[in-house]
């Protein structure tokens, strides 16, 4: 009986253990995106997250970060085909991550980001349909989670966007700015690699508010 | 029982006794390290990314066989089993480039693709209908690039030597019968269809895919706009009418719906026109479209619009322009058509069905001449991929058309009668074959059967393309192609064969982010054109012929000036043809030797407007001279056509746009030639009259107001 009970304990330990692996891999590599520099500590970081997306089968999180990373090498590419290709990638891992969680308030809104990217590479014509494609996901995703303040972030950037490129008044999207930054604070989720950036951004684009 | 406990944790220490490293090196085909690329073992966390050497090393706690992975962005993944031992691996991988990818080679000779979605297109659809002079018609923004001809008094695409009806409209892949609305005569008619419906637009002066037949010189391939992304209201209050449409949108479908009237009689009052109008041109028209997806990838689309349009004139004779005629016309329009796509593995399926038809009810001092054409095309289109590099295209079509004309004899009292009905089935394929992302070729032929006159066709066609670095590419391409002859000519003598006509085509082109050069030579030869007997003009034969060749120029630039695009297109022709009453081969009325359009858009953010400058250049055209003698038909010239067009959109609030264009700012007064009379004067000399603009300027001023819930929307992509 005691060695059932000590196999037991040591099957349970094991699978502790490879669940930690998964966590304490992913604590790593988010940190590895968060931080990174240069393309190349971004493109290592995407490829290590690609690689327990593989592996992990039931996991979006892997698929949400890969795509956080890829959409921040876009915002950074000065080309405009080149930001394309690798919004292209973003928008795959987003895909897949929603085939494992189709309802994840987080992944609907990076959608949403990697539209609203899209339409920066050239605002004239994609303007109309991706401001819309952009907006719907922002909603979505405050449909679902409603207190999500990364959806509300952006949704307020999004209007500020197309507020200043059609010369119009912003105050609406600095007051959704302002609330998004409150919902920074308070918003708590019980995944321990739930995302955690937007903050930074939604201050400085209070500052432009003001 | 405690040794079970061992040989478990012996079990499961074992992975971390034997460690395999696995070092290497991925380079692509010609040597080059690839850095960054994905090297993983497959189902496990263990991997890395290679180095800028394109070397790599890492460790793997799996053992025995496994999936070594290697990928990268634009190449083919590698996979091979390895066996993890503790022994270190050494492999080094050479990626294959994938093929297809932005970058690679296109097909280029003779198009113009505008997207929104590719990404490196020529023009796009806002350019289409932002472009000053314009006024939102298809026709008149494609009119601004190389390879078409200003026809000032038609309003119609003339390509490449070609006249207003070689050149055809399709949407989504279903012929469009007549694709222009009515117009007095030498007034520029309009397209039927605005430029807001399409996601996508395809230009081709020549060469073009078997899937299209029954274009001698242009194919207008118009790929209408998915589903809609939100419900919204358009009110359009124009100087010339009004207009409302709504879109509902749900989950899988969405529908919309527009009404406009349309009525030129209070902007007349206020212009001085040319033409000695009785009724100014009045129009009502209503059009839907529905959307539905369908699974996975299935899209059904209809598209139906109703159009109902009349003016009536007076017509004053040359010699005594007091005698007039009054003529008097309505149209009445109706366009259906429905297509779906179904994607099944490596094959797509598509189909569709249109219906057209089209009634001209024309009274020449109240006696009744009218014409109508129906017509009903169904098409199935199977597309499959062999490879990565090899794309096979198969489709067969069915144009059924039913014309017919009848005509009051004042003489005789009565009504004679024309019709003939004409089924044309035809059969096509085509192969795309990638040899690289440098070189890929294209050959298709289409086979063409008219019931009619038992005519059997069989129309190659063969396209090439060459990218020798990243950006410059040189193509080439040739192609056979028919047309039936015109329903004016077909009435009379139902055994014409159909008009032919082979182009000749090499380009080059550099398309960089934001800038674009190219540079297009081509040779045309006409056969079996429709040609009138000198002695007896009733009878019409295939008799004529002709030729066309020219160089053009395209630069377009989007880059250099901040919120400043800009294009410029030059186009040289050398035509000439022997056909309908042509006594000696000459160049015909439609052709001039050099066309120039330079078109400026600006937005200026201060302002909240996008301005807007277009002009156009046409060198002088032949006319006919009755005067003259047949050795000399066609020798007089027209002057030279010049017209600066300018527009503004101002965007107050987001939704709500204020439009004004004006077309001829400095108001030339352009001749697009002279109609003689049909007698002589007391001189024994047929007296001429100049055709010109129905008015100097067309001045245009429209408000739209979009409401949605979304606020940043507006209607700037449709005007």
């Amino acid at each position: 009986m005691k060695t059932t009970t000590f196999i037991f304990a040591l099957l349970i330990s094991v699978s502790a253990f490879a669940s930690d692996k998964y966590t304490e891999q992913m604590s790593k590599h988010i940190h590895a995106v968060y931080t990174a520099k240069s393309v190349d500590e971004y493109q290592s970081a995407i490829n290590a997250l690609d690689r327990i997306a593989l592996a992990e089968k039931t996991k979006w999180e892997p698929y949400y970060y890969s795509a956080f990373g890829n959409l921040m090498l876009a915002s950074q590419a000065t080309e405009g085909a080149k930001k394309d290709s690798y919004l292209d990638l973003a928008l795959v891992a987003i895909e897949k991550g929603k085939t494992i969680q189709a309802n994840e308030s987080e992944l609907i809104a990076l959608e949403g980001f990697v539209h609203m990217i899209r339409l920066t590479v050239d605002p004239g014509t994609r303007g109309p349909q991706y401001s819309g494609m952009a907006m719907q996901a922002f909603g979505k995703a405050l449909g679902i989670n409603p207190n999500n303040p990364r959806a509300l972030a952006l949704m307020a950037q999004m209007q500020f966007g197309t507020a200043q490129f059609f010369g119009s008044s912003t105050s609406e999207s600095c007051g959704m700015a302002r609330k998004a930054l409150e919902q920074f604070s308070s918003y708590k989720s019980d995944n321990p690699l739930a995302p955690v950036w937007g903050k930074e951004m939604t201050e400085g684009l209070l500052k432009a508010c003001n | 029982m405690k040794t079970l406990a061992t040989l478990i944790l012996v079990a499961i220490m074992i992975p971390a006794f034997s460690q395999t490293r696995i070092t290497g090196k991925v380079t692509d085909v010609a040597g080059e390290p690839i850095p960054g690329a994905n090297v993983l073992i497959k189902d496990s966390y263990d991997g890395t990314s290679t180095n800028v050497d394109g070397s790599f090393s890492f460790i793997s706690e799996e053992k025995s066989t496994q999936t070594l992975i290697i990928t990268f962005v634009g190449y083919k993944q590698f996979v091979q089993q390895v066996e993890l031992s503790g022994t270190v691996i050494t492999i080094t991988v050479i990626l294959k480039e994938e093929i297809n990818q932005l970058d690679g080679v296109v097909i280029s000779a003779g198009s113009f693709t505008a997207g929104e979605e590719k990404r490196r297109t020529i023009l796009k659809p806002v350019d289409i209908a932002m472009t000053a002079g314009a006024t939102a018609d298809i026709a008149g923004a494609l009119n601004t690039l190389p390879g078409t001809q200003k026809v000032g008094e038609s309003g119609r695409l003339f390509v490449r030597g070609g006249d207003g009806s070689e050149a055809r409209t399709f949407i989504d892949g279903m012929v469009v019968l007549d694709a222009y609305g009515p117009a007095a005569p030498n007034t520029p008619s309009r397209g039927r269809f605005l430029p807001f419906m399409f996601k996508g637009t395809s230009f081709s002066t020549g060469g073009y895919s078997a899937e299209y037949g029954q274009a001698l010189s242009s194919a207008l391939v118009l790929t209408s706009k998915d589903k809609a992304e939100m419900n919204q209201t358009d009110i359009g209050i124009l100087s010339v009418g009004a207009d409302v449409a709504h879109t509902q949108v749900w989950d899988r479908a969405s529908i919309s719906g527009k009404v406009q009237y349309t009525n030129i009689q209070p902007y007349f009052g206020l212009i001085n026109q040319h033409v000695d109008w009785i009724a100014a041109p009045e129009s009502f028209e209503s059009s839907a479209a529905y959307r539905q997806q369908v699974g996975k990838s299935g899209m059904f689309k209809f598209f139906g619009n109703f159009n109902q349009s009349s003016f009536s004139l007076f017509n004053h004779d040359i010699l005594s322009p007091t005698v007039k005629q009054k003529i008097d016309l309505t149209n009445r329009y109706r366009y259906g058509n429905a297509s779906y796509q179904q994607a099944l593995g490596a094959w797509t399926l598509r189909g569709g069905a249109s219906y057209s038809y089209n009634q001209n009810d024309v009274r020449v001092n109240d006696n009744p001449m009218g014409e109508t054409e129906t017509g009903i095309h169904t098409k199935l289109v199977a597309e499959h991929s062999v490879s990565d590099q090899f794309e096979i295209r198969i489709g067969s079509e069915i144009i059924h058309r039913y014309y017919e004309a009848d005509r009051y004899n004042e003489v005789l009292g009565n009504s004679e009668e024309l019709s003939f009905r004409e089924m044309l089935s035809a059969t096509f394929a085509e192969g795309e074959y990638y040899i690289s992302n440098k070189v890929v070729a294209k050959a298709g032929g289409r086979f063409e059967y008219v019931n009619l006159n038992q005519s059997a066709t069989v129309s190659p066609r063969l396209s090439l393309a060459y990218k020798p670095g990243k950006q410059g590419q040189f193509s080439f391409a040739y192609g056979s192609f028919t047309q039936s002859a015109q329903n004016q000519y077909l009435r009379f003598n139902t055994q014409l064969q159909p008009e032919t006509a082979q182009h000749f085509i090499v380009n080059y082109q550099v398309v960089t982010d934001r800038k674009t050069f190219r540079i297009e030579a081509y040779q045309k030869e006409y056969r079996s054109l429709v040609k009138f007997n000198t002695t007896n003009p009733t009878v019409i034969s295939n008799a004529g012929k002709g030729n066309a060749r020219g160089i053009e120029l395209f630069w377009r630039d989007s880059k250099t000036i901040k919120n400043v695009d800009y294009w410029l297109s030059y186009s040289f022709l050398d035509t000439r043809r022997l056909y309908l009453d042509y006594p000696i081969a000459a160049t015909p009325t439609f052709a001039s030797a050099h066309n120039f359009s330079a078109v400026y858009k600006h937005f200026i953010s201060k302002w909240k407007s996008q301005l807007g400058f277009t002009y156009s250049f046409s060198s002088s055209r032949p006319y006919y001279n009755p005067n003259r003698p047949a050795s000399q038909f066609h020798e007089d010239r027209t002057p030279a056509y010049h017209d600066l067009s300018a527009n503004i959109a101002y965007l107050p609030k987001n939704n709500l746009i204020v439009y004004l264009s004006c077309t001829n700012l400095l108001g030339r007064d352009n001749i697009f030639g002279y109609q003689y009379s049909t007698a002589t004067n007391a001189q024994g000399q047929f007296e001429s009259r100049a055709v010109r603009q129905a008015a100097n300027r067309f001045l245009f001023v429209g408000v739209f107001i979009t409401l949605s819930k979304n606020k940043s929307v507006n209607q700037l992509p449709n005007l």
